[in-house]
């Protein structure tokens, strides 16, 4: 009797030191992953074409969904990442359109610029003005919305040059679409800088408890305006890679982006009020979303439909994800 | 570029056209000849020999709101009548990137037509390339991807006659205020091809078909959510005007509120699209004379026949075109039948 009370402790210590919120998000993938592999075994789900168009599909979320970790690590939010992707991949066409013969750097320069900048602006008003981040984001991402629409009267400017297209959209190296290099190398860095460097330890001790940070001598100003900055260019290169697949470059690029990097980070086991996050989980929260439309659409499911599953299952998702983080 | 080549030359069209006093005419994506949709017509033994080939098809919509509904309804309907199974429906909330992802998650499936309607052609190529890679029928709703060539990428494009709605539009207005008085004539200032060419032969009419009419204020609107100020401003500086043609109903709605708040009964209002407030308005003998509407149900039907039709190897004109009805209060029934093939909301009909 008391052997197996302390088997049933020792088996509640376990659980208890196993923490449910990391695997949510695995555990979810793999249970969207393993339903329609079975309702759609004779749907074309399970080909190879189709989960590396799920992946490539993804990526400009991916990517957006990685500085999003840092802004919600270091307790902030970026609402404006949506429309920064417009802006750029509109200022990296027109760029390019001006300077055809240099079109790569150009086009480079001007997208992650514009981001940088954008993120500066944000980080500064909220590091150093003292503006909620949710409120200043939130003008941003309507401003920026209104500057994508006026930059080209509401017309899409096509990118034609075929480096840029190659090396951002359709391209592939050792037969790896170029997409799914820029999510590998995006992805292993953000892990990298997150998890291994001094930086990233800095934000997350933000996130926990910034007054605390400041006073053991963490620059957290400058903390807040880098995590802006990391977020803007990645929406930057996020705009890059829209405009490169799409071959055009439009204010509408993004736009719906918003909810669904949200959602997946929040599912991936980043915390909303920062001090704990993960780039990993992100990444596999992002394919669980994408994996859902796709699988969702083969299904033959309605548009009104899918929406109202989708809803549902992030719904069930975010909750499950949040109690165990509560708990 | 090839945007502003295919928007140039229709521009092109309309411009010597109207140099010339010549009345407009409705040209496809790359100036082919409108044909009316009548003439696409299936045997019953290409019914029969559909309906054995265990076809499929999907769709791959710009956004689903009442109009693009009712051309998804018809076109449905239609497959149905053929035999041919409907696999697959998106939505791209009018994001190109979405409905790029769209066309290759359905292509997935296979299937042998696939209707869209392309939220961006500039980037038509890259988004539709997995449906011609795929094999798919690919038919287009009201605009074409550019640099696709008729027969070998795409099987043709359906859409409302857009010439055909602004001489309604005209027509109607010409009606409304008995052949005599001054407009105010609000346009849309953006680059819309729809748009441009629906209002640019409407003031052709007026100009020119209707010398009784007067346009003596202009104002364009960029941003919809600023009508009212535009609405304002015109009435506050034309207190004389008749009537106000509006480029579409959202736009129109606002401009009601507007008339109503300054007691302004008489003036009165054409605009274009089948929309409940504006038309209960117009039952409630308000300030909306008609409203002029596409046959959106139709163009559905005739999409699906066109991709039918492609499936047996028929050749189908590169553009076809529905016709436009003008919808006043006293035919508000049938004209809600013959644009959407559905009675009016419940709000109308009680109204009436």
């Amino acid at each position: 009797m008391s052997s197996s009370t302390a088997a049933d402790g020792a088996k509640r210590s376990l659980l208890s030191r196993i923490n449910l919120q990391q695997y949510v998000v695995y555990v979810g993938f793999l249970a969207i992953f393993l339903f329609f592999a079975v309702v759609l075994r004779d749907s074309g789900f399970l080909t190879q074409r189709n989960l590396v168009n799920i992946v490539l599909q993804t990526a400009p979320s991916i990517i957006m969904a990685i500085g999003l970790v840092f802004v919600l690590s270091a307790g902030e939010i970026d609402l404006s990442f949506g429309s920064i992707v417009a802006v750029s991949a509109l200022c990296a066409a027109m760029a390019m359109a001006a300077l055809p013969e240099a079109a790569l750097p150009v086009g480079i320069a001007a997208g992650i610029g514009a981001g940088l900048l954008i993120g500066f602006i944000n980080g500064v008003l909220v590091a150093w003005v003292r503006l909620p981040s949710f409120l200043v984001t939130l003008a941003t991402m309507g401003l920026l919305s209104g500057v994508a629409r006026s930059l080209t009267n509401l017309r899409s400017i096509p990118v034609t040059d075929p480096l840029f297209t190659g090396i951002f959209g359709s391209g592939s190296l050792f037969g790896i679409p170029s997409l799914v290099i820029w999510v590998i190398v995006a992805v292993a860095l953000g892990h990298m800088i997150y998890r291994e460097t001094r930086f990233g330890a800095h934000v997350l001790a933000t996130g926990d408890n910034a007054g605390a940070s400041l006073v053991s001598g963490i620059k957290v100003p400058n903390i807040k305006v880098m995590i802006f900055m990391i977020s803007g260019a990645l929406a930057g290169l996020a705009g890059l890679l829209y405009s490169g697949r799409l071959q055009a470059a439009k204010y509408t690029l993004g736009e719906t982006d918003l909810m669904t990097v949200i959602a997946a980070v929040i599912v991936g086991g980043t915390l909303l009020n920062g001090g704990k996050g993960s780039v990993i989980g992100a990444l596999v929260g992002a394919l669980m979303m994408g994996m859902l439309n796709n699988g969702l659409i083969l299904m033959g499911l309605s548009v009104s439909d899918q929406m109202i599953v989708r809803g549902l299952i992030i719904l069930a998702a975010v909750a499950v994800s949040l109690r165990e983080k509560a708990r | 570029m090839k945007l502003a080549m295919f928007l140039g030359s229709a521009i092109a069209v309309l411009s010597a056209s109207i140099a010339h006093a010549q009345a407009p005419v409705t040209v496809g994506p790359n100036g082919e000849p409108a044909t009316p949709v009548a003439e696409l017509q299936l045997s019953d033994a290409q019914i029969a020999q559909l309906k054995d080939g265990n076809y499929t098809a999907a769709f791959a919509w710009h956004e689903l709101y009442d109009w693009s509904s009712a051309v998804a309804q018809g076109a449905k309907d239609e497959f149905e009548r053929l035999g041919i199974a409907v696999v697959a429906e998106t939505t791209a909330g009018f994001d190109s990137a979405v409905q790029q992802s769209n066309v290759e998650t359905v292509m997935a499936l296979n299937p042998s037509i696939l209707i869209s309607l392309p939220v961006d052609p500039a980037a038509g190529a890259s988004t539709y390339a997995a449906a011609v890679e795929g094999g798919a029928k690919l038919v287009f709703v009201d605009n074409a991807a550019e640099g696709f060539v008729h027969g070998t990428d795409y099987v043709t494009t359906v859409s409302a006659d857009l010439v055909g709605i602004g001489n309604k539009t005209a027509e109607a207005m010409n009606a409304a205020i008995g052949g005599q008085g001054k407009i105010g004539y609000i346009f849309h200032d953006a680059d819309f091809h729809v748009t441009n060419l629906r209002d640019a032969t409407f003031k052709w009419n007026i100009e020119n078909q209707y010398t009784g009419i007067e346009i003596v204020a202009e104002a364009g609107m960029a941003d919809p959510a600023r009508i009212d100020d535009i609405a304002s401003a015109m009435l506050l500086q034309n207190p004389d005007l008749d009537a106000l043609y509006v480029p579409w109903a959202e736009p129109a709605d606002a401009v009601l509120s507007v008339l109503r708040q300054q007691g302004l009964d008489d003036v009165k209002i054409i605009t274009i699209d089948l929309n409940e407030p504006v038309a209960l308005d117009m039952i409630n003998g308000g300030n909306t004379a008609a409203l002029i509407a596409d046959e959106a149900y139709n163009i559905g039907v005739y999409a699906a026949r066109a991709g039918a039709a492609a499936l047996l190897g028929e050749a189908v004109d590169p553009f076809l075109v529905v016709d436009a009805l003008i919808v006043t209060a006293d035919n508000i029934e049938a004209g809600w039948q013959q644009s959407l093939h559905q009675d009016p909301p419940a709000s109308l009909l009680r109204a009436k």
